[in-house]
């Protein structure tokens, strides 16, 4: 429940310059660029909402999330390709120029 | 940088390190070492800590890849994060967030330590809960159709009269009743929401999943709360138990209600 779209668009995460935390109000929902990863994404929560509300089965969700995990595979192939960032894979805190230099 | 290669383990691999690597699921104050047992993504890795100070990531050993997000890796990440819960509070880590080694985790929690600090202090004893509320749109249509008597007119005409005319009297039909739907959608967001706010120590409202969706609501929620914003909850859903669907989850960690944004880049 509401897993997805916690893990996926909300939490802690990176690449993204400086660091703040916002609490007590109701935050602002700023929506992401729809690229074509977050038009997967989405299809994924609609998926998971579909499996609990029981429209369908166990089978039809591990064939419909296989085809939304290959699409996934196939946009960061693409973002790759083309130099843009890509979610997931290692990380590591950006280093601060002068030290970066040393790399 | 290796090829890219996809293995049946829904993971694509830059195969370098086989396990140097750090799956981190979530930040927690701790000033002595933990273990949390083989839960781990990538099939029942060891849990345990990687400290800075009186901070902590809960870490486990994984190889240098990309994880889908399939069900089967989201819910390793979760039990994980739900089982930490029980005895910490913790700021959740975002799905798929992989360091190359234990010294570049140890460098977040120095390089972050205050934020993380403060925040841990702000969430201590907070927890999340997701309500989200469905429709019957059919359903919905026919108490519409029932109680407004513009809309019945409407439809009394078009069923009596098959002619042409009766086109733009379907139109008129449709869009009444759009409005119609959509101001009592409000309403019921509004009655559910405002009986359930008070008892939460923060609320929010995410963008519905799907057109049956009307709600999609996140709270903060103290502990010592628990059992009041449980029982507000159950309240509600009670009084719209004929037309309504909810979906209540939780405790979360506090997914919606922290928002630190980690100078991150790409290990190659």
């Amino acid at each position: 429940m509401g897993l997805l779209s916690n893990i996926l668009f909300f939490p802690v995460t990176g690449p993204v310059a400086g660091i703040r935390w916002a609490l007590g109000k109701v935050q602002t929902v700023v929506e992401e660029e729809l690229t074509d990863d977050s038009s997967v994404k989405q299809e994924l929560m609609e998926l998971q909402m579909l499996l609990e509300l029981g429209d369908i089965d166990d089978a039809e969700y591990v064939r419909r999330e296989a085809a939304l995990m290959q699409r996934l595979r196939d946009v960061r192939e693409w973002r790759e390709r083309l130099g843009k960032g890509v979610s997931g894979g290692p990380v590591r805190v950006a280093r601060d120029e002068d030290e970066g230099a040393a790399e | 940088m290796a090829d890219l290669q996809t293995s049946p383990a829904d993971i694509v691999g830059a195969g370098v390190a086989p396990d140097g690597g750090k799956y981190v699921y979530c930040i927690i104050r701790s000033d002595r070492q933990r273990e949390f047992g083989a839960i781990g993504i990538g099939g029942g890795q060891r849990v345990y800590t990687v400290a800075f100070h009186d901070l902590a990531a809960v870490v486990s050993d994984t190889p240098i890849v990309i994880y889908d997000p399939t069900r089967e890796n989201v819910l390793a990440h979760e039990f994980v994060n739900e089982t930490v819960m029980k005895e910490h509070t913790v700021i959740p880590m975002s799905f798929g967030t992989v360091f190359r080694s234990e010294d570049d985790v140890t460098e977040l929690l120095r390089s972050t330590y205050q934020a993380f600090s403060d925040v841990l202090s702000k969430m201590q004893d907070k927890i999340e809960f997701g309500l989200k509320v469905l429709w019957d749109r059919e359903k919905v249509i026919a108490n519409i159709e029932r109680e407004n008597d513009e809309i019945r007119r409407l439809k009394d005409e078009i069923s009596r009269d098959t002619a042409s005319s009766t086109y733009f009297a379907r139109m008129q039909l449709g869009r009444l009743i759009d409005s119609a739907l959509e101001e009592i959608g409000q309403r019921y967001v509004n009655d559910i929401h405002d009986p359930i706010k008070p008892v939460a120590v923060a609320s929010r409202s995410n963008k519905p999943i799907g057109d049956r969706m009307i709600l999609n609501a996140a709270f903060l929620v103290d502990r010592a709360q628990e059992q009041a914003f449980d029982e507000r909850v159950k309240e509600t859903s009670r009084k719209y138990e004929e037309l309504l669907t909810f979906k209540y989850s939780g405790p979360w960690p506090p997914y919606n209600f922290v928002n630190i944004k980690l100078k991150l880049e790409k290990a190659d």
